[in-house]
C-alpha cells in the first residue's frame, strides 16, 4: 500500500502539541422531539430539521442562541435532509414523504417557502440534497441511484441534468462551491464525480466497498472527502480522481463530514455519537468530542465571523450543541 | 379487576362464579347464534324474491373492511377508533364473469356457515376451502369473504362458528385444565403446544408465570425451547407465537391472560423492519380488516392488547452501547451478517406506517416513528437472529433484558428471580 495514504504516525507528546481545544459554548436542550437529522448554518443563524415536521431556526449571533422561527409542519412524516447555499439566501428541504422544497430568507430575516421540486420526482424516490454555493443549483440523489440537477433561478425550476449510476442507492450527494462538480456517494461503496459543465461522469472513484453517507467538497474544490460504514474518512484530488489519504479513527459509521471555511480542517460525526476534527496538512485528528449516546447525524461548521471558530452538533439525543475554539 | 382468588386452584366461591360466567355465556351464544342464522335466512330470502320477481335485480350487499390501511386514519390518537367499512355490492349474473363466480362465493359460503350454525358445529376456514377448492380458488377468497359476512352482520367470526387453524405456538410453565379433565402442563411439551381454544369452563393456571413473550419467528421461538437456558426460563414464562402476523386465536388467547391476569406484564420480540413493527402493531392495536372482532366480541376490550411492551429489536440494541466497548467489538459490528439492506418494498411499507396516525407526530407510538425513520435513514434492517451476534446469543439477551425489565417495572420478587437466574446462568450448562 502507499505509504501517503496512512496517517501519519504522530508521536504522543506531538499529538499533545498539535491538538485543538474546543468548548461547549451553548446547549439547545431538546431542540427537537425527535432525531435531528440535519443542521444548516447561515451567517446568522443555524436552521435545524428532524424526525418531525418542523424546521427549527435559531439566532447564532445572540449569546443565548434563540428560536427565532419555525416552519410549522412542512414535512409531515419528518425531515431526512436540509442544507444552505454557502454564500446565498436559500435552503432546501427533504422529507420521508418525497418531497424536496425550496426555502428563501427574506431581507427581514424570515424563511419563506419558495417553491417545490415536482419535475419527475417520485414519492419516495429522492434522498440526499445539495445546493451550490450561490443557490442556483440544487444536486439530489436517489433511491435508484440516478443524480439530478435543477436549476433554481429559472422560471419553474427545470432539470438540467440527470446522471445515470449504476443503480444503487444514492445515500449522500455534493455540488462543489464553483458549481462545476456534482459528486455522490452510494450504498455499494461506489462513490461518483460528474461534471456539470460538459454532463459526463468525471471520476469513477476507488470505492469504499462499505455504504458511503456523507460526501463533500472542499471550499477550493480540489478535494473531496467521503465516509460511511468504512469508519474512515477518505480525501480525493478532484482533479485526477486519485485518493491521497485516509483518516482513521472512527469506531462507528461515518454519518456527516464538513469542511471549514479554509479548507484547514475537516468535521467528521459518527454512528457512536463522536465528533472529529481532522488537520488536513498533518492527516490528524486534532480534536474528538461525544454527544451523549446516540448517532451523531449531522456536525456543521459555523461560518466564520468575529468570534473565534464554532461548530454545531446534533442527533438522536435531539439536542444541538455549540462548541468554540478555545483562545490561545 | 378480577381478584387474586381467581388465579388460585378451584375453591367453592370460585365454582360459582364459574358456573355464573358459564351459563351466561351459553345464553348469550345462543342468542347470537339464532340472530346470526335469521340474518342469513333473511339475506338467502331477498336473493329468492329476486328470482321469482324476473324485473328485481339479483344481489347481496355486503360490509367490507378489506384493503383499509391506517393511512389517513380518523380519529388520531385513539387507535380503537376505526373507520366504517365500505358498502360492496355483488350482482348476479352481473356485469361479468368475475362478478357472478363472486356472488356464487359468497352464497356457497352463505350456505356452509348456515349449516354449521344450525348443527352447531365448528368449521375451520381450511374445511371450508377443502369442500370446494375448484370453486374458491385460493383459501384467501374464503378467509376474506369469511371476514366480510362477519363484519356485515356485525358479529366476530367466531360467532359464525367459523374458525382459523390454529396458528399459533405456546410453550412455558402454565397448566391447563380442561373442563373434561384434561390436563396440559406447558413444560411437558417440548416442542410446544399449538394455542388452545379456551373454553369459558377451561382453567388456565399461570401461577408461576412472571412475563410472557410473544414472539414473531417460530425459527427463534423453537431457538428459545431448544436453549441450554429454556429449563430457567420457561421455569417462570409463558411463550407464544403466531409464525408472523398473528392470527384471531392467539391475539385472543393473550387478550384472555391480559383480563384474567393483568398483572404479568407481556413483552414482544419481531424483526427489526417494518414488517416487525406491523406485526407489533396488529397484536397492540389490532388490524383495521377484523375490526369486527373487536367491537362484536362481549368483551369490553375486544382483541386489543394496549398493555403489549415492544422488547425489541430496536436500532439501540443492535448499535448501542458498542460506543464504549473495544475497537475490536465495533469493527465485528459494522460487518455483522444479520444487517441487511432495506427493499424498496421495506421502503414503501415503512413510509406508508409513517402515514399511520400511531406513528404521526404527537401520535400514541412515538417510538414506532423513531425506529421507522431511523431504518428508512441507514438503510438497514436487522432479523432478531442478530441479537446472536450483538448480544454472544438471543437467549442470553433475553435473559438479561427480561432480568432488567421486570426489576425496572416492579418491585414484585420475580425480580430476585431474574437476578439469580442471571448469575446462575453457566452453573447449568
Amino acid at each position: 500500500m502507499d505509504p501517503k495514504l496512512e496517517p501519519r504516525p504522530v508521536p504522543d507528546t506531538k499529538k499533545c502539541i498539535s491538538s485543538k481545544q474546543y468548548l461547549t459554548l451553548h446547549t439547545i436542550s431538546d431542540a427537537h422531539h425527535s432525531d435531528i437529522f440535519a443542521l444548516a448554518p447561515t451567517p446568522v443563524s443555524l436552521l435545524s430539521a428532524s424526525g418531525s415536521s418542523s424546521i427549527q431556526i435559531h439566532s447564532t449571533t445572540s449569546p443565548e442562541f434563540p428560536l427565532i422561527q419555525t416552519l410549522q409542519g412542512v414535512h409531515p412524516l419528518g425531515i431526512h435532509h436540509l442544507v444552505t447555499a454557502k454564500d446565498a439566501r436559500r435552503a432546501a428541504s427533504a422529507g420521508f414523504e418525497g418531497k424536496v422544497k425550496i426555502w428563501t430568507e427574506g431581507e427581514d430575516g424570515q424563511w419563506v417557502a419558495n417553491g417545490e421540486i415536482r419535475d419527475g420526482l417520485k414519492a419516495g424516490n429522492v434522498w440526499a440534497v445539495a445546493l451550490s454555493a450561490d443557490g442556483s443549483y440544487l444536486a439530489c440523489s436517489s433511491i435508484n441511484g440516478k443524480v439530478h440537477v435543477w436549476s433554481l433561478h429559472e422560471p419553474n425550476m427545470p432539470k438540467i441534468r440527470e446522471y445515470e449510476t449504476k443503480g444503487n442507492f444514492g445515500l449522500s450527494v455534493a455540488l462543489s462551491q464553483d458549481g462545476r462538480f456534482t459528486a455522490s456517494g452510494h450504498e455499494n461503496g461506489s462513490i461518483y464525480v460528474f461534471d456539470n459543465d460538459t454532463g459526463r461522469l468525471a471520476h469513477s472513484l476507488a470505492s469504499l466497498v462499505h455504504p458511503v453517507r456523507s460526501v463533500v467538497f472542499s471550499p477550493a474544490s480540489k478535494l473531496l472527502a467521503a465516509g460511511g460504514d468504512s469508519r474512515t474518512v477518505a480525501l480525493y484530488d478532484v482533479t485526477s480522481g486519485e485518493q491521497v489519504a485516509n483518516l482513521s479513527g472512527h469506531s462507528g459509521w461515518v454519518l456527516t463530514l464538513d469542511w471549514s471555511d479554509t479548507g484547514e480542517y475537516l468535521l467528521s460525526g459518527s454512528h457512536d455519537s463522536k465528533a472529529k476534527v481532522w488537520r488536513i496538512e498533518t492527516r490528524t485528528c486534532v480534536a474528538t468530542h461525544s454527544h451523549g449516546d446516540k448517532p451523531l447525524w449531522s456536525a456543521k461548521w459555523l461560518p466564520k465571523n468575529t468570534r473565534s471558530e464554532m461548530f454545531a452538533l446534533g442527533g438522536g439525543n435531539n439536542t444541538i450543541n455549540i462548541y468554540r475554539e478555545a483562545a490561545g | 379487576m378480577r381478584s387474586q382468588g381467581r388465579r388460585q386452584l378451584p375453591c367453592p366461591h370460585q365454582h360459582r362464579t364459574g358456573f355464573v360466567k358459564l351459563s351466561l355465556s351459553i345464553s348469550l351464544l345462543t342468542w347470537s347464534r339464532v340472530q346470526v342464522i335469521a340474518q342469513i335466512e333473511s339475506m338467502i330470502q331477498k336473493v329468492l324474491e329476486g328470482l321469482s320477481n324476473s324485473n328485481q335485480q339479483i344481489s347481496i350487499s355486503l360490509q367490507s373492511r378489506a384493503n383499509i390501511t391506517r393511512k389517513n386514519g380518523r380519529g388520531a390518537g385513539d387507535p380503537a377508533s376505526v373507520p366504517p367499512p365500505k358498502n360492496i355490492l355483488i350482482k348476479f349474473p352481473g356485469s361479468n364473469v368475475q362478478e357472478a363466480w363472486r356472488f356464487t362465493v359468497v352464497i356457497r359460503i352463505l350456505e356452509l356457515i348456515h349449516s354449521s350454525l344450525i348443527d352447531d358445529t365448528i368449521m375451520t376456514k381450511r374445511d371450508m376451502y377443502y369442500r370446494h377448492p375448484d370453486l374458491f380458488m385460493k383459501q384467501a377468497v374464503v378467509d376474506r369473504y369469511v371476514d366480510d359476512l362477519a363484519c356485515t352482520f356485525g358479529v366476530s367470526r367466531s360467532m359464525l362458528n367459523v374458525v382459523a387453524t390454529a396458528k399459533g405456538l405456546i410453550a412455558g410453565n402454565f397448566i391447563l385444565r380442561r373442563q373434561d379433565g384434561a390436563c396440559i402442563h406447558g413444560l411437558s411439551e417440548e416442542e410446544g403446544l399449538l394455542v388452545p381454544k379456551l373454553q369459558a369452563e377451561d382453567l388456565l393456571e399461570l401461577d408461576a408465570v412472571r412475563w410472557i413473550l410473544v414472539i414473531e419467528k417460530e425459527a427463534t421461538f423453537r431457538a428459545v425451547l431448544n436453549s441450554n437456558q429454556w429449563r430457567v426460563i420457561g421455569s417462570q414464562s409463558l411463550i407464544l407465537t403466531a409464525k408472523g402476523y398473528p392470527d384471531v386465536a392467539s391475539r385472543k388467547f393473550l387478550r384472555y391472560i391480559a383480563d384474567e391476569h393483568p398483572h404479568i406484564p407481556m413483552y414482544a420480540l419481531v424483526d427489526f423492519d417494518p414488517d416487525g413493527i406491523a406485526i407489533l402493531s396488529t397484536y397492540k392495536h389490532g388490524s383495521y380488516r377484523l375490526a369486527h372482532e373487536n367491537v362484536s366480541n362481549n368483551q369490553a376490550s375486544g382483541l386489543r392488547l394496549p398493555e403489549l411492551q415492544w422488547l425489541g429489536v430496536q436500532s439501540h440494541h443492535i448499535t448501542n452501547g458498542r460506543a464504549d466497548r473495544k475497537l475490536a467489538d465495533t469493527r465485528m459490528l459494522a460487518d455483522t451478517q444479520g444487517l441487511m439492506k432495506l427493499t424498496i418494498r421495506d421502503r414503501h411499507k415503512a413510509q406508508r406506517m409513517l402515514e399511520w396516525d400511531l406513528c404521526a407526530e404527537g401520535g400514541l407510538e412515538a417510538r414506532w416513528r423513531v425506529e421507522l425513520q431511523r431504518m428508512l435513514m441507514f438503510n438497514m434492517k436487522a432479523e432478531m437472529q442478530i441479537l446472536d451476534e450483538v448480544a454472544g446469543s438471543l437467549v442470553s439477551w433475553l435473559v438479561s433484558e427480561l432480568g432488567i425489565s421486570v426489576g425496572a417495572a416492579s418491585q414484585r420478587p420475580a425480580t430476585r428471580t431474574a437476578a439469580c437466574v442471571l448469575s446462575d446462568d453457566e452453573l447449568l450448562f
